[in-house]
């Protein structure tokens, strides 16, 4: 197909040819086409089937508005055509065709859609019964678009870029820039985002002449260069707006070009103004076969031409409800297209330039007529004409039928963010009627048409912003509004919903091949309001949303109902107002994991690391993984264990004894100087939430540890449970500062002897003793000796920039007795065997410090503290029918149920959190939460695991701990 | 037999009279589900279900559509088992197309600590004769091709809990078809009608206000959803321990059959199915402050993207097309309030449903009609009393502890 080469609104190369693959066809595009428009170069004219008829559908909108042109690029599917640009090499292929898109296996559906009325599935398809699983799967087969390949894997650049603006501009267009450049001119630093590859909007692809003699296009490019200008205007161009948020964030998603670091980026703005410039879409025409290929929009045709260089067909017919459409006659009349005729739903208001422009090329102008239908099976042949007020029908031939009702203002922006649209009875459009703080609109967003009125408005609006970020624009803006009051206001409208027809295959939505009759049909079924309408007809619920639908709909509810205009509310618009690929939503990774300080000390041969809450830990030093020569290098001798991820605290002030008196449900008062105290936080049902140890280091100073999953939500606790008190303590979290160095085993001491600058003998240092001394002759180390695993052992808490060193001198220190690491399963199983718990392994939601056996900790004595769940815990104590952690021996010391199975009799009764085959004791042990009634020493427990098929295992309730119950090896 | 009649489902317009049998606030699930059962079983139908905006406005339409009765609890799964086994059988009695789609949803483990989860709710699961089972990260990748089970995502796959009973049912065919039942029996169904107050004298029910008129009532039940909470303090100053938290959820454009099974995953906080019309729906991770707005944020949209592609890297190229919320009303125990007659004889509340009340609606409207027709507490519905939060008895329905806010 020859182009328009000669025209000055080209954004083509028609010189520099692009090959790409359609359908397994070799065609060729040229640089600055889209997929669209090369595949509309090389003869393509039917470009996708229809979601339930499989209609053949062509190009419509060119913005990617519906489905039609949604194609398979590169293995992605539903890839709009209409906006992706062509790249050499590319493949494309038709979605939702059985053989071709030209020759559809299932096109004769067509012929079927009076035995699928809306919402036909739910009343039908269920009888018989039996037919429904089969039915079922058809329905995923016919339905859906795209076709992604499990195995599929998206390549690219996918980044993400945040920007702090003052005045965010959404709009390329003569509004938006001018908006832009306004605030620009204040020292706002400027955002501008556009949709398309160029700035200019309206104006930029039109020859007809402003005001001042200069033309639209010239216009929009003298504004673009001005923009670029500006040094605090940034542009972002192939930027689609994604959504407006609270406070004034605004997502985006930018097709990278020539040149970027990236394929697609994720654009958040967080902007102190906005100003929306969004301008307009066109109304679809609602008359029979209003999608047949060779249907197309005003612009669609007029881009084709002047952007493109591409006729649309040769001789057209337009059908038409505003300005636009005549002015797109008289160009595509004198580019060689025979216009039969242009008929103009509106009876009057026509630009009288424009009218006496068909005039001067001799081409019929029908005011107040109206298409009724279009001909043709796969291409449009011919239309039929009526005049809206009956006075006569005719019949034209023509191979493609630009029709348009009216505009559409894209005010998803201005809704999403909480703004309110009303019914405008003078342009026929939603308007935007309330707006938020810090949020402004301009162009053709308000219904304005004249040149000068949106470049004016823009204006304003962006001085208007300028003004949110302070600064004085106050006789300016004055004058602006002036200027704009006296300009041409909104264009009239047509208000025209429908064409005279019964509508049977008028398309209210393409993408769901909803029709005119369908919403009758619903609304005959009780469906009263849209957004009922919506979900029963599936009207604007397709890949392209409410977007063509999205006017249409309220519109022909309200007609059908007999309702006034003005009642009518469109559906709620949502984000993302363009499709979004995930791969440029989910950006770079942002994973969060956490490594401790000792992190490659860690990664040893075997070693299999997991990612516990927010941290890698390694779980197992070998694939035995019940780990047992970690736990007997750790019973015989010693081992050591990366603790780093355990929360630390510093806790100080004169009311820290206050603070955690309420938190922790021992009396810590009590606290000597030297010794560490084991104590619980309870929450308010007296549910134990975390456990840890406390240490005074000093008056009004204390050390706290806490478990690693709550260390992040520890400072918080701490400070809404006081928070009526007014105490003066501080409290800071160390967790990342310090790293902990567990040293367990029997020569543990020997160990820490080789590095302590200390004396550490049981009499210097015994069990539940806190020291500070420095470790391998200048460290700072807290040590604390404690049990947890059931030997003699030390927790050493250094600096994290030591932490290293300290790992390998405490190693090099070990390495001839053997020391070894163990890993967080070896220590689970240990501390397993010695009885101690671990809050959330065993404990749930609702089991409470006495439920657990801890209820010792707690001190009754203490009121005035009003300790956290001590209410609770006092209720609670004497409540029968609880769940009750015990321990248990499996009566088949070869037999180790899974954790999670569960305790049976009639009903459930309870489960079992942990079991393991102790090497130690050469038995299956456990740990289990049962009823009550359950958890008398000596009861036996019945034991289901999944799978198992009714086999229940047997164990019986033994006393804890399992393992040196006289607890001689923690203090040997 | 195409020729199907375009008849109003439901009456769109009854008569508002003034006084009715038992009077249902909230124009979702379970009061649509409450008013069918209390008419079918127990001929009840001079009952007014009364709705602000329209029938399944809230909830009801904004759910992911998954059921199941996969639950941790023996006391929550019965009621939900019999939830999954009524989606045939209303499909039949109320002559519309619920179109359950038995899919059976796939639970991924992520950790040795969920793979114990897992293995609980297993075991419960078949205990009670519920379908479950556990599967390895190879038999998981056979049912749904897409998923990456090797160590590459940042949480590997070390299983899955499989329960073949649960599915995806049409949300909004629930409604219609239910509104359809209810109204075919001479229930009054009355949109746009919003309840400004509830009147009780000396301890007792006595009626409604409503923008359009006062209504007699000796019962009324509260089934609104997110907004339960509110309605019961604002109006008898009844407060229930509930946090209106917003939900989200959000479809890609539809594509050709690609997910087999219900998908989720609690590391990543979501889960996805595809929908009968090709769109992948999905939802999961509550925003962590209450509020009543229903807006989406656009973080949450991100993070769906980057937790979806780590386990199904094939849905880089899919595109998410709109994305919406709902309010989730969460309790302490993550389980219903389902009471009446305390403290105001012939109040009763259903609600706290959180993000499960699609699930189960169908059956606890069926026992919750019996409540309100006879007065008496069905045994099925005795753990879901009020009183429990005052006992400290919580419902194990989660295992860890929960915090909706840093305030509870």
């Amino acid at each position: 197909m020859t182009r328009l080469s000669e025209l000055p609104t080209l954004r083509i190369d028609p010189y520099e040819e692009l090959r790409f693959e359609y359908d397994g066809r070799p065609l060729t595009g040229v640089a600055g086409d889209s997929v669209a428009t090369a595949m509309f170069a090389s003869g393509v004219r039917v470009f996708s089937r229809s979601l339930k008829y499989h209609r053949p559908r062509g190009l419509y909108s060119l913005d990617g508005e519906c489905a039609n042109a949604m194609m398979a690029v590169d293995g992605v599917p539903n890839a709009a055509a209409e906006t992706t640009p062509l790249a050499a090499g590319m493949r494309v292929g038709p979605q939702n065709v059985r053989g071709s898109a030209d020759h559809d296996r299932l096109g004769f559906l067509d012929m079927f859609d009076w035995a699928m009325p809306a919402g036909f599935y739910y009343r039908l398809m269920h009888k018989p019964a039996a037919m429904w699983p089969i039915a079922a799967e058809q329905i995923r087969k016919m339905a859906g678009l795209g076709e992604m390949e499990p195995d599929h894997r998206t390549v690219g650049r996918y980044t993400e870029t945040y920007l702090n603006a003052e005045v965010c501009v959404v709009g390329g267009g003569p509004a938006g820039m001018r908006a832009a450049l306004a605030a620009a001119q204040y020292g706002a630093r400027v955002v501008l985002l556009e949709r398309r590859p160029w700035l200019g909007g309206s104006f930029e692809h039109r020859l007809r002449s402003l005001d001042d003699g200069t033309p639209a296009y010239q216009r929009a490019r003298d504004l673009a260069a001005a923009v670029k200008a500006a040094d605090n205007i940034r542009v972002f161009a192939r930027t689609a707006l994604i959504g407006t948020y609270n406070d004034n964030l605004i997502t985006a998603v930018q097709r990278g070009a020539n040149g970027d670091d990236f394929d697609e980026r994720y654009v958040e703005i967080r902007a102190a103004s906005i100003v929306v410039a969004t301008g307009c879409i066109e109304r679809p025409l609602l008359f029979e076969n209003n999608e047949r290929p060779g249907v197309m929009q005003i612009g669609c045709a007029h881009r084709l031409a002047h952007t493109y260089g591409l006729l649309p067909g040769r001789t057209a017919v337009f059908s038409v409800g505003s300005d636009g459409g005549l002015e797109c006659a008289a160009d595509l009349a004198d580019h060689g297209v025979a216009i039969t005729c242009v008929a103009d739903c509106r009876p009057e208001g026509h630009d009288p330039e424009l009218v006496e422009a068909l005039r001067q090329r001799n081409v019929p102008f029908l005011a107040g007529w109206v298409a009724t239908a279009a001909h043709g099976r796969k291409k449009v042949r011919g239309v039929s004409l009526t005049a809206l007020d009956g006075t006569g029908t005719r019949d034209d031939s023509c191979d493609v039928l630009v029709a348009s009702a009216g505009r559409t203002p894209l005010a998803g922006p201005v809704t999403m963010a909480q703004g309110k649209l009303a019914y405008d009875s003078h342009t026929g459009c939603f308007l935007p009627a309330s707006l938020p703080a810090r949020l402004h609109v301009a162009g053709r967003l308000t219904g304005l048409e004249d040149p000068a009125a949106i470049e004016t408005s823009g204006h304003g609006a962006g001085l208007a912003a300028a003004a949110d970020c302070g600064r004085a624009v106050e006789t300016e803006l004055r004058e602006c509004d002036e200027r704009l009051g006296q300009l041409p206001g909104p264009a009239a409208g047509s208000g025209l919903v429908r064409s005279p027809t019964h509508g049977r295959k008028a398309f209210v939505c393409f993408d769901e091949d909803a029709t005119v009759k369908n919403v009758r049909q619903a609304i005959d079924q009780g469906f009263d309001v849209p957004e009922l309408i919506k979900r029963f007809a599936s009207v604007g619920t397709g890949p392209g949303q409410g977007g063509l639908p999205g006017h249409n709909l309220p519109m022909l509810v309200a007609e059908l109902r007999g309702m006034p205009p003005e009642s009518a509310s469109p559906t709620t618009m949502r984000a993302p107002m363009v499709p979004v690929s995930m791969a440029t939503l989910a950006g770079s990774s942002h994973d969060m994991c956490k490594r401790t300080p000792v992190h490659d000390s860690q990664k040893l041969p075997g070693a299999i690391m997991r990612r516990i809450g927010a941290w890698r830990r390694v779980r197992y030093f070998s694939d035995d993984l019940l780990c047992r020569a970690e736990v007997r290098n750790v019973r015989t001798n010693v081992g050591m264990l990366d603790g780093s991820s355990l929360g630390k605290f510093r806790l100080w002030g004169p009311d820290a004894l206050n603070a955690l008196q309420r938190i922790y449900v021992s009396d810590m008062a009590k606290l000597r100087p030297g010794r560490v105290k084991y104590s619980a936080m309870c929450n308010d049902d007296g549910c134990v939430v975390d456990d840890g140890i406390v240490i005074k280091r000093a008056d009004n100073e204390y050390y706290l540890t806490t478990s690693s999953g709550r260390a992040g939500q520890t400072v918080e606790w701490f400070r809404y449970h006081t928070r009526y008190d007014g105490w003066d303590f501080k409290m800071v979290n160390l967790t990342d500062a310090l790293g902990v160095i567990n040293l367990s085993g029997p020569n543990a001491r020997t160990v820490l002897e080789r590095v302590a600058d200390a004396r550490v003998s049981n009499d210097a240092f015994p069990f539940s003793g806190y020291r500070e001394f420095t470790l391998l002759g200048r460290v700072p180390a807290r040590v604390m000796r404690l049990g947890f695993v059931g030997e003699l052992s030390y927790e050493l808490h250094v600096p994290s920039s030591y932490m290293r060193a300290v790992w390998d001198g405490v190693a090099a220190a070990g390495t001839d007795l053997g020391i070894a690491n163990f890993g967080v399963e070896a220590q689970n199983i240990m501390r397993m065997e010695k009885g101690h718990l671990i809050v959330g392994s065993e404990s749930e939601q609702r089991t409470t410090l006495n439920d657990l056996g801890l209820g010792f900790l707690w001190s009754r004595n203490k009121p005035e503290a009003r300790t956290v769940g001590s209410v609770a815990l006092a209720q609670t104590l004497e409540q029968p029918d609880r769940l009750k952690l015990v321990g248990f021996r499996m009566d088949d010391p070869e037999h180790t149920p899974r954790d999670g199975s569960i305790v049976v009799d009639e009903r459930i009764r309870g489960w079992v959190c942990v079991a393991r085959n102790s090497d130690a004791l050469s038995q299956a042990v456990g740990m289990a939460l049962v009823d009550e009634p359950l958890s008398g020493e000596g009861t036996t427990l019945q034991i289901y695991e999944d799978g198992c098929g009714g086999n229940l295992a047997t164990a019986r309730v033994v006393p804890m701990p399992f393992y040196d119950p006289g607890g001689a090896r923690i203090r040997m | 037999m195409f020729l199907l009649p375009s008849t109003p489902l439901w009456d769109t317009s009854p008569p508002l009279k003034s006084s009715y049998d038992a009077v249902l606030i909230g124009g979702g699930l379970h009061s649509l589900a409450t008013a069918y059962y209390l008419a079918r079983d127990h001929g009840m139908t001079n009952v007014a279900i009364l709705e602000r905006r329209f029938i399944g406005y809230g909830g009801a339409g904004r759910n992911t559509a998954i059921v199941r009765a996969n639950q941790r609890t023996q006391e929550n799964v019965p009621l939900y088992q019999e939830a999954l086994d009524l989606w045939p059988v209303l499909t039949r009695e109320l002559d519309y197309n619920l179109m359950f789609y038995n899919c059976g949803n796939l639970n991924l483990c992520h950790s040795e600590a969920a793979v114990t989860a897992a293995r609980m709710n297993i075991a419960s699961a078949q205990f009670q004769g519920v379908g479950s089972e556990f599967l390895a990260p190879a038999d998981v990748k056979r049912m749904v091709p897409a998923l990456d089970v090797s160590d590459r995502p940042r949480h590997p796959i070390h299983g899955a809990m499989f329960h073949p009973p649960g599915g995806i049912v049409r949300h909004d065919a629930v409604v219609w078809g239910l509104a359809k039942g209810a109204s075919e029996q001479g229930i009054h169904i009355h949109q746009q009608t919003e309840v400004t107050g509830i009147r009780a004298v000396d301890g007792k029910i006595q009626g409604v206000e409503t923008s359009r008129g006062t209504i007699n009532s000796p019962r009324v039940l509260l089934s609104a959803g997110g907004y339960s909470a509110g309605l019961s303090h604002r109006f008898l100053g009844v407060r229930l321990p509930i946090s209106p938290l917003t939900i989200q959820a959000m479809v890609t454009q539809p594509l050709k059959p690609l997910l087999n099974h219900v998908v989720s995953s609690g590391a990543y906080h979501v889960y996805c199915n595809q929908t009968l019309k090709g769109e992948i729906a999905t939802g999961a991770h509550m925003d962590p402050w209450p509020n009543y707005t229903t807006q989406t944020t656009a973080h949450y949209l991100k993070h769906q993207a980057e937790a979806l592609t780590d386990i199904l890297p094939c849905l880089r190229g899919v595109r998410f097309m709109r994305h919406w919320a709902g309010l989730a009303d969460m309790t302490p125990d993550m389980a219903p309030i389902i009471d009446g007659n305390d403290p105001v004889e012939g109040y009763y509340l259903n609600c706290g449903w959180g993000y499960f009340g699609f699930k189960s609606c169908t059956s606890t409207g069926k026992y919750v009609a019996q409540y309100l027709a006879t007065g008496e507490r069905p045994e099925i519905l005795e753990p879901f009393r009020l009183s429990r939060y005052k006992q400290h008895r919580l419902m194990g329905e989660t295992a860890g502890a929960i915090s909706y806010t840093p305030w509870n």
